[in-house]
């Protein structure tokens, strides 16, 4: 296997130097053209993320690969960034370490957010633009499908995807499902139209909310985020009235002072008819005064609650990273010996080919030379080269079924198509 | 069973939900085939599960096991089946328990009315012990997410509304199986009286312990019916649980009630025999 990786990720780079070096959709495509006007023999691939910009290159040939200063040159040029600043900052792995890279990344186990499921559809496009470029990439697309597959094996076999980590999701996905069957009958009030309102509606929208409405003191700043979640915006001077009607609320002003004192809650109280609410007051300062969460039938929950539990979630994921290593190891060890099954396979081929190539040269010459043979002989002669060409082949090819099997690093391989010229 | 539902608070296990489902299914249908063979080999060919106490218990947890295999399959991360187990399995030992030497009289119990009367107070009984299980896991529930308790991974329940909309269901569906069996109890006494020429014909034992004890419960039935009904907050969250609870506690006073009241089958004279035909004492009106 001749991969070898260069880049830059979370783990070791500065976020400006991320930033300097991540690349656009619409910028990989000319990159990779670059590289192939460099070195057209060699297969690339591009995997650019808000926290790692990675670029795998492959070859069939060891000589035929660009060497990782080429590669880190390619990249300063790029990104404007002197090749010595990125040399620090910047890692690299070839052949078995590149591979068991990649299949980290793919199974998230390399991610900030260990186990966040969304770049394995990042490596996927990373493949499916290289591919775009060159169809013919014969050892990154073993490469790549296998991080695919061994990606979905970790996902199956761990719950390293099973807990969600983020505080909307956690809020949304599993505190709200814990109270109410389905959002779709729900009335949902929003207020505030910030980062947070918006990062919330995207998982109430996934969880089926379709009654939504938007309270900001500017009316404006909600209208858009209304019109993007097909809700609808109300005035500021409305909230206790639509506070009265909804069943899930998630507060994420940024006012100092609390939204909805016990005072404003005591009078919608009593027109409440005490259906289940929940309170998802996920603003800090708090736009929810504590108290509320005593009232029957109603769940406050502060960002500090959400938090916890996402911490615990997070906790949950790091406990199956033991048994997702012992996968990738696994896997890394399963790639490399079917690679070397491929190689050894077919330098057996080629061996075998020679070989009955030579006997049937001989056989000919003999029969030649031999006059009036009966069939009968004839056969029995044939039979009889057969069987010495297998005989003379079994030993070294057992011994090299044993050293592939036992993962040699090619040294009876090299030896034997040496020895037979068998060519590369 | 219920080894394998007090093991997914502990840990988790791939083929888990596999077995588990298995053994539900196998443990229902041996259920069935138990029934079948008691009626053919103990009761006669036309005998009936539910002229026994244990016959009429056995029906009642097949009924529960129907419904935790629903559950199982409607929601099957949900924990239900650690709540339901043990109701089922009381209900077989008390069945055992109070045994199945005296059948109710078999005359009445293959009479049309008997056979509502059984019939409805087993299903009745099943719905309200659901109603109960329902309720129970509602406020375990609603306390946890009331104190913020941490979700675990493996302990999970069914969603508040669910086990809301499953209390009030619980409450309706019990009252009308009730007000069934009461009714036919009714109707069976006064059948009753009519062929022995009771000097009570067409009277109610109201002084009678079991007469009075099912009409209060079948009373309470129906006024928490009504009343939420009609009165929004009474159906919201907690209420609605403590009204299943409670309602399955005066059940089960009612129960001993019926059992203890039991001692007098025998001895009572043609005349009384109405004082059997009230909630599940009818049951004992079928000796």
């Amino acid at each position: 296997m001749n991969l070898l990786v260069v880049g830059c990720s979370h783990h070791q780079a500065s976020v400006s130097m991320r930033e300097q070096l991540a690349f656009s959709h619409s910028q990989i495509g000319p990159f990779l053209d670059l590289f192939y006007d460099r070195y057209p023999d060699s297969e690339a691939v591009l995997l650019s993320t808000c926290n790692r910009t990675e670029f795998y290159a492959a070859a069939s040939k060891p000589e035929l690969i660009p060497s990782r200063s080429e590669m880190v040159e390619l990249l300063a040029n790029q990104s404007g960034l002197l090749q010595s600043e990125l040399d620090a900052g910047i890692f690299s792995f070839t052949d078995r370490g590149a591979v068991k890279h990649l299949f980290s990344v793919a199974a998230s186990l390399d991610s900030m957010v260990i186990g966040e499921t969304q770049i394995l559809a990042q490596v996927k496009r990373a493949y499916q633009l290289a591919v775009e470029k060159n169809e013919a990439m014969p050892v990154s697309h073993q490469a790549f499908q296998a991080a695919i597959r061994v990606a979905r094996r970790v996902s199956n076999e761990t719950s390293i995807h099973a807990n969600r980590v983020s505080v909307p999701s956690v809020a949304i996905c599993s505190l709200a499902k814990q109270i109410f069957e389905r959002l779709n009958n729900k009335k949902i009030l929003v207020i505030g139209a910030g980062e947070m309102a918006e990062e919330s509606l995207t998982y109430i929208l996934s969880e089926g909310g379709r009654d939504i409405v938007i309270a900001n003191r500017t009316f404006e700043s909600s209208q858009d985020l209304a019109k993007r979640c097909n809700g609808r915006v109300a005035r500021w001077e409305d909230l206790e009235e639509e506070l009265t009607q909804a069943d899930l609320i998630v507060s994420t002003t940024g006012s100092t002072e609390p939204v909805v004192t016990g005072e404003i809650f005591q009078r919608i109280e009593t027109k409440r008819n005490q259906n289940p609410m929940f309170i998802l007051d996920l603003a800090v300062p708090r736009d929810f005064d504590e108290n509320i969460g005593d009232y029957p039938n109603v769940y406050l929950y502060s960002l500090d609650d959400v938090q916890k539990q996402c911490l615990r979630n997070q906790k949950t994921r790091e406990s199956q990273f033991p048994e997702a290593l012992r996968i990738i190891e696994q896997e890394t060890e399963l790639f490399f010996a079917d690679q070397r099954r491929r190689s050894s396979g077919t330098a057996i081929a080629m061996l075998k080919q020679k070989a009955t190539e030579t006997k049937e040269a001989e056989l000919t010459r003999l029969m030649n030379r031999l006059e009036g043979v009966s069939t009968e002989h004839r056969l029995e002669i044939e039979k009889s080269f057969h069987r010495l060409v297998n005989k003379i082949l079994h030993p070294p090819l057992e011994s090299l079924q044993d050293d592939t099997a036992k993962g040699s690093k090619h040294g009876l391989l090299d030896a034997i198509k040496k020895l037979f010229q068998l060519g590369e | 069973m219920l080894a394998l539902e007090i093991s997914r608070i502990f840990f988790a296990a791939k083929y888990r939900p596999v077995i588990r489902f298995g053994f539900a299914v196998a443990g229902l249908f041996a259920h069935s085939v138990y029934m079948v063979w008691q009626r053919k080999l103990e009761l006669g060919s036309d005998g009936i599960w539910l002229n026994s106490w244990f016959g009429w218990c056995l029906t009642t947890a097949w009924i529960i096991g129907a419904a935790y295999l629903w559950i199982s399959i409607r929601k099957p991360m949900s924990m239900m089946g650690l709540f339901l187990l043990p109701v089922l399995l009381t209900l077989i030992w008390t069945g055992q328990f109070l045994g199945n030497e005296d059948p109710f009289l078999d005359s009445r119990a293959k009479s049309i009315w008997g056979m509502i009367h059984g019939i409805s107070l087993s299903l009745g009984t099943a719905v309200i012990a659901l109603g109960f299980v329902f309720g129970i896991v509602y406020l375990v529930h609603a306390k946890r997410l009331k104190n913020k308790k941490l979700a675990s991974n493996y302990f999970r329940l069914p969603s508040l509304e669910w086990l809301q909309r499953s209390c009030e269901s619980s409450i309706i569906i019990s009252t009308l199986f009730f007000a069934s069996g009461f009714l036919s109890g009714i109707a069976l006494n006064v059948a009753n009286q009519a062929i022995q020429s009771s000097e009570l014909k067409g009277t109610i034992s109201w002084a009678d312990p079991v007469v009075w004890s099912s009409g209060v419960l079948f009373l309470w039935l129906l006024a928490i019916s009504v009343f939420s009904a009609f009165y929004q907050p009474a159906r919201q969250g907690r209420k609605v649980a403590y009204l299943v609870v409670t309602s399955f506690i005066f059940f089960a006073i009612e129960l001993m009630i019926v059992f203890l009241a039991n001692h007098a089958v025998h001895a009572v004279p043609a005349a009384m025999l109405f004082e059997y035909s009230s909630v599940p004492a009818t049951l004992e009106m079928m000796r």
